[in-house]
């Protein structure tokens, strides 16, 4: 009992204290934990969504199952597949007829749309869908679509979807769900963002849209092990492909993909890249701006530390009472933080895995993130804290007492003392306001740098997003011609360019050549499927984005020579210019040498060569003969509207002539299509630098709050020598202005590395190559403003309160 | 400023109520006080006494919850917080007890820096203007040191020239010597008693009795309450509530010329406090004439307990030729309970009375030639916060 007493007594006004410091400077106390908050919420937000979006893309991806290999076939029955169950190394098999029609769209035209048809779609194995709406599996004369071009379908859920079938008529099929389907884009090609919509049926539909119901293309196989190894996958897929060829099927093409390997992993491999990026980059900011509010904090402190010493408390104790006090801050700052991080990240990824196509697990806290933010909340606020608690623990008696401290007074020998002791010219106000700000050299240094790394990063994400959106433009380059043309067979060029030159304001018509190939390997087992795109060697409509070697040119009219793509260089990083490769076109392998790579929208836009028309068209047979056409309009630069509704007029001429169309496509259309995935990316670094600001403008206004906060006594003296309301608020705007203008300067200068660090991490994981430095001048301004407006807001309330409150206690009020 | 013959500091009916945590807290009950143009007064009390708060009322930090504060011509509580300050650095100098110049600018900058603020002088003026200040103070040496290359009493100098850079008519000073060794508190008194006389009215928050004796006049406060200050004057061996109480106690009365105020077995009251005009002291001879033994003046008093000790010796207070006295008088009655109530209080009168005896009846009887200076009256006055130790 005696004990307890012993410990009440000494206890109890010591953790008063700590409560009492709380509760009674709510503001401050608000400034603190808030900008503890900002900091461990980006720390948060960050590591959870690294985390998260690798856990979501694998999870999702493997979990429905997805074919390790797909053999596009001539048609096939049933028993075909029976035999391939039995080859080693397959697990599971399932055979689908794909074919292409074409349906109506929103805005009346008709674009290309593949349809799945799916034996026991019910009991479907691999490349299981997700329902999303609606209804699966479809019944006959049903059809479900993929969620993602579900809005650009004239009709929703439960509405009648129009199909052209190849022999121009057209049929209805209700459309019964909507679902997500993670493997559009897993056969290369284009990849999933140039892939047509996606439709499912039962194979009894097939009688309704003029197709026999007992035949199949494609096979779909698993493997009995390994699935994300490659070799071990092209093993098995030439077993697969011997097996089908064997059964008198032929195969056209083989795809090989890991089961962890998602058709978009290139952009959450980008989005990761810059999340890590980013997450090392704000644990520092975080960690900075906790050291900087806590020793604003603590340095108001000092006076109390030190009356505690002459009253007799002990070092220990004294550090002890702090400790916990900071202790509670960065508890209460991580029991905001924390699950406002996760809800955050969560919600964000929601946005981000829907526009990359994959499906975003249950709602989660990343233990790693936790446990990053308990350290950041609890660790780096204890050692931002020492020093401060020891300067305080070591103020004499004296100064303690009176609360005039003459220990860290400016050194006036110091070099930056002596260049401001020099400036000449100002008035006292301004002379006060600039040597105030480097008065205190340790909390400038801090505050600066939160400010700066804040500011580098933001105008950093800036660069990324605005050299992506350059390079999205640069796009362009690939699709200069204003429509794109193709047709449902080949015809004569000379025929066509006739047909559309009669139409007023064509300028060019170019017949292109498009195949598909496989890639040899050296062991002679099929490799990658490549998509071959042939514009004639004189061709003006391509200006390509080379990284290495040459594009090809009149003098190639004839020659085997094409460029590639960066998914070359991702696959076979050996690959150089000059080297020859073996790809098999139409059943027949041919030598091709390599002369250039290029670069298109990244490693998940398949493998893709361009070769000239003169040498393809005659590989397939079809000299003279195109089933793609470019056209280009008398008028330069033609908007997205302009180049549709030429598209329609080109349409309905040719149509008119009897000609068979399978798509037309407006240029900027093309384009927009290619970089939508670099689009999400675009918008993703655009709600990170947001992010970024917020974080650094809560750190900002905190910091230049609490800077004001220790200030309040020198105020009164102002006030009580004449300062009015308008000089001493221009006092601390000044020096907040200054400050903020400073880390500015410093911003830009560390954005340059923080820009190349966060260009590169991104270029590396899109296209395999380090990125060309972009520097734009929108975010060194924006961050400007930001840190201008914000130093002014930070530094109103606290001039305001202390203008109002301060003289008395410079007076040392009874 | 107003040059008029009004008071230059008015205070009237100041109440100042503070609302803590403890509750409602008096810091100031009605106080009723003037300050002239050139006077040099000292405000005394203990700590909590109100006496800060009475000179953050002088300078408008603070406002009185009721009542008018008034310097020169204007009413402070009409002006709002910003006007006040630049009133304030026009009109006020403000000398803190710990300096509190601003670090990071030189002492000839720190003077500068009202002057910028005041805008009363035009730029080309200040500079030189400040040089000089500096240079009456002795520091001009200084003008380019930071304030932490000085030395505690040059800062403290430093902060009277940046104080008097306005050229302010008052000058307000909270301890202004706390926090300084005796040999530059004297310099700095000096530089104040320079100032008031050069017309400067000089008001100090002080526990240094030294420096309250340099001052031309002393005000006490006590528990919110200003003490009368003739009864503080002639009664310092009294605690401040005891004056407090007396001053509470004591009505004014105006004796004419050649009244007499009391004789020995004829007093009406227990304690009289000359305010205004003089006694005469007088002791009836063996010849019954009358014969002058001493001259009261303001801020002296004469009690009953004197008269009980010079029984023998039927003394007489008379008004002088001169003029009207007005004095302070505590009846007999209450001035006994009065005693009662406060038994130190009767002992130090009692001590007192037997001292004065000895003057007024000297043994063996004898007449004196001419009219004596009572040393103890004389030299009676003792600071009463030498009572805080």
């Amino acid at each position: 009992m005696r004990s307890f007493q012993f410990t009440r007594s000494l206890w109890r006004p010591r953790w008063h204290k700590v409560t009492a410091d709380l509760w009674g400077n709510k503001v401050r106390s608000f400034l603190v934990i808030s900008s503890i908050a900002v900091g461990l919420f980006a720390v948060g937000l960050i590591t959870s969504m690294y985390v998260l979006n690798g856990e979501d893309m694998e999870a999702g991806y493997s979990s429905v199952n997805p074919a390790s290999i797909q053999v596009f076939t001539s048609l096939y029955e049933e028993d075909v597949l029976t035999h391939i169950r039995h080859v080693e190394g397959v697990r599971q098999v399932q055979g689908e007829y794909i074919f292409s029609l074409r349906v109506r769209r929103s805005g009346g035209e008709w674009k290309p749309i593949d349809i799945h048809a799916i034996p026991s779609i019910e009991q479907m194995d691999i490349n299981r869908v997700h329902l999303e709406k609606g209804v699966w599996p479809p019944r006959d004369k049903e059809i479900v679509v993929d969620s993602y071009k579900l809005p650009e379908l004239p009709v929703g859920v439960g509405g009648l979807l129009e199909l052209e079938l190849p022999s121009s008529r057209t049929r209805s099929l209700r459309l019964v769900g909507a679902i997500n389907d993670q493997t559009i884009g897993s056969t290369g090609g284009g990849g999933f963002f140039l892939a047509p919509a996606q439709g499912y049926i039962t194979l009894e539909t097939l009688d309704w849209l003029e197709l026999p119901n007992n035949q199949m293309n494609v096979i779909f196989v698993t493997v009995d092990r390994s699935p994300n190894d490659y070799a071990y996958l092209r093993e098995v897929g030439n077993r697969v492909s011997d097996a089908v060829e064997q059964s008198g099927v032929t195969v056209y093409s083989t795809a090989i993909r890991a089961a962890n390997d998602h058709p978009n992993r290139v952009y959450v491999d980008a989005i990761s890249a810059v999340l890590f990026v980013l997450g090392f980059l704000v644990m520092f900011l975080s960690g900075f701006l906790i050291t900087n509010t806590l020793s604003a904090l603590l340095n108001q402190q000092v006076h109390q530390i030190g009356v505690m010493k002459t009253i007799g408390g002990r070092r220990g104790q004294i550090m002890g009472i702090y400790m916990v006090q900071i202790f509670i801050f960065g508890l209460l700052a991580f029991s905001i933080a924390m699950p406002l991080s996760s809800q955050v990240s969560y919600s964000l990824l929601g946005y981000f895995s829907q526009a990359v196509n994959t499906q975003q697990q249950g709602f989660r806290v990343v233990p790693v993130s936790v446990v990053l933010q308990l350290v950041v909340a609890l660790i780096v606020p204890q050692v931002a804290a020492f020093i401060p608690i020891l300067h305080g623990t070591r103020i004499s008696a004296v100064e303690a007492m009176s609360g005039y401290s003459q220990s860290n007074p400016p050194n006036p020998k110091g070099w930056i003392n002596q260049r401001l002791h020099d400036v000449r010219g100002l008035s006292r106000p301004l002379l006060l306001s600039l040597r105030n700000t480097f008065r205190r050299r340790g909390r400038l240094f801090l505050t600066l740098f939160t400010l700066t790394l804040g500011g580098a990063i933001f105008i950093g994400t800036f660069n990324v997003e605005r050299s992506l959106s350059s390079y999205i433009e640069r796009i362009g380059r690939y699709f200069m011609a204003d429509v794109n043309l193709t047709f449902k067979q080949y015809y004569r060029i000379e025929e066509i360019e006739s047909a559309i030159k009669e139409i007023p304001g064509v300028r060019q018509v170019e017949g292109w050549t498009a195949a598909s190939g496989e890639l040899m390997l050296p062991d002679g087992s099929v490799g990658e499927t490549t998509r071959l795109l042939a514009p004639p060697s004189q061709s003006e409509l391509v200006s390509p984005i080379l990284l290495e070697g040459r594009w090809l040119g009149p003098a190639d009219a004839d020659s085997n020579v094409i460029t590639v793509n960066e998914r070359f260089r991702e696959t076979y990083p050996n690959l150089k210019p000059g080297d020859i490769i073996q790809v098999k076109i139409a059943g027949r392998e041919r030598d091709l040498q390599v002369v250039g790579f290029f670069r298109l929208a990244g490693k998940s836009s398949g493998y893709l060569a361009y070769g000239t028309y003169e040498y393809l068209s005659r590989v397939i047979h079809q000299p003279n003969r195109a089933n793609t056409f470019r056209v280009r309009s008398e008028q330069p630069r033609l908007n997205l509207q302009e180049q549709q509704a030429m598209g329609r007029q080109i349409e309905t001429h040719l149509e008119a002539l009897g000609y068979q169309l399978a798509d037309v496509e407006a240029g900027e259309s093309l384009t927009a299509t290619t970089a939508d995935g670099l689009n999400i990316l675009t918008i993703f670094l655009l709600i990170m630098a947001l992010l970024i600001a917020v974080v650094g403008s809560i750190g900002l206004m905190g910091t230049m709050s609490l800077n004001v906060m220790e200030r309040t006594r020198e105020i009164g003296i102002l006030r009580a020598i004449g300062a009015s309301d308008r000089a001493v608020m221009e006092l601390v705007l000044v020096e907040g202005a200054l400050i903020g203008l400073m880390s500015w300067v410093f911003g830009v200068l560390l954005a340059f590395p923080i820009s190349s660090l966060m260009s590169n991490a991104i270029n590396l994981a899109l296209f395999g190559a380090a990125a060309d430095f972009t520097f734009t001048p929108t975010g060194v301004f924006l961050w400007l403003g930001v840190v201008s407006v914000l130093s002014v807001l930070a530094s109103v309330g606290p001039a305001r309160n202390a203008t109002r409150l301060t003289i008395r206690e410079v007076l040392a009020y009874e | 400023m107003s040059t008029s013959d009004r008071p230059l500091i008015q205070l009237t009916n100041v109440h100042k109520t503070f609302n803590t945590a403890a509750g409602q807290y008096n810091a100031l009950k009605g106080i009723n006080l003037t300050f002239s143009q050139g006077e040099f007064t000292s405000i005394m009390g203990k700590s909590g006494s109100g006496k800060s708060t009475l000179l953050n009322m002088v300078t408008g930090i603070d406002h009185p919850t009721s009542g008018v504060v008034r310097i020169g011509d204007e009413e402070l509580h009409r002006m709002n917080e910003s006007q006040m300050a630049v009133w304030r650095g026009r009109n006020l100098g403000i000398v803190f007890q710990f300096f509190q110049l601003l670090p990071t600018l030189t002492i000839l900058e720190n003077t500068l820096l009202p002057m910028d603020y005041g805008n009363i002088y035009p730029p080309a003026e200040r500079e030189p203007r400040a040089l000089e200040l500096l240079r009456m103070l002795d520091l001009s040496d200084m003008a380019d040191k930071l304030p932490a290359a000085l030395s505690g009493g040059q800062q403290q100098i430093a902060a009277i020239a940046r104080s008097l850079a306005n050229d302010p008519p008052i000058l307000v000073a909270d301890e202004p010597t706390g926090n300084l060794d005796s040999r530059t508190a004297e310099r700095v008194l000096d530089i104040f008693n320079q100032l008031a006389l050069q017309g400067k009215t000089i008001l100090i928050v002080t526990h240094d009795s030294s420096l309250a004796r340099r001052s031309t006049r002393r005000v006490l406060i006590c528990d919110g309450e200003l003490v009368n200050e003739h009864i503080a004057h002639a009664l310092p061996s009294l605690s401040h509530v005891q004056l407090l109480k007396l001053t509470k106690l004591m009505t004014p009365r105006r004796y004419e010329t050649g009244v007499t105020v009391a004789r020995q077995g004829a007093l009406d009251a227990g304690l009289f406090v000359l305010t205004g005009g003089r006694v005469d002291i007088l002791r009836q001879g063996e010849a019954k004439s009358l014969s002058l033994i001493t001259t009261l003046l303001p801020g002296q008093y004469f009690s009953n307990l004197e008269l009980l000790e010079t029984e023998l010796c039927d003394l007489t207070f008379r008004v002088t030729s001169d003029g009207p006295v007005d004095i302070l008088c505590l009846p007999l009655a209450q001035f006994d309970q009065w005693l009662v109530e406060n038994p130190s209080a009767e002992n130090a009168l009692r001590r007192s009375a037997a001292e004065r005896s000895g003057f007024y009846c000297p043994q063996p009887r004898a007449r004196p030639q001419e009219p004596r200076v009572a040393p103890f009256l004389a030299t009676s006055y003792q600071d009463p916060l030498q009572q805080e130790g």
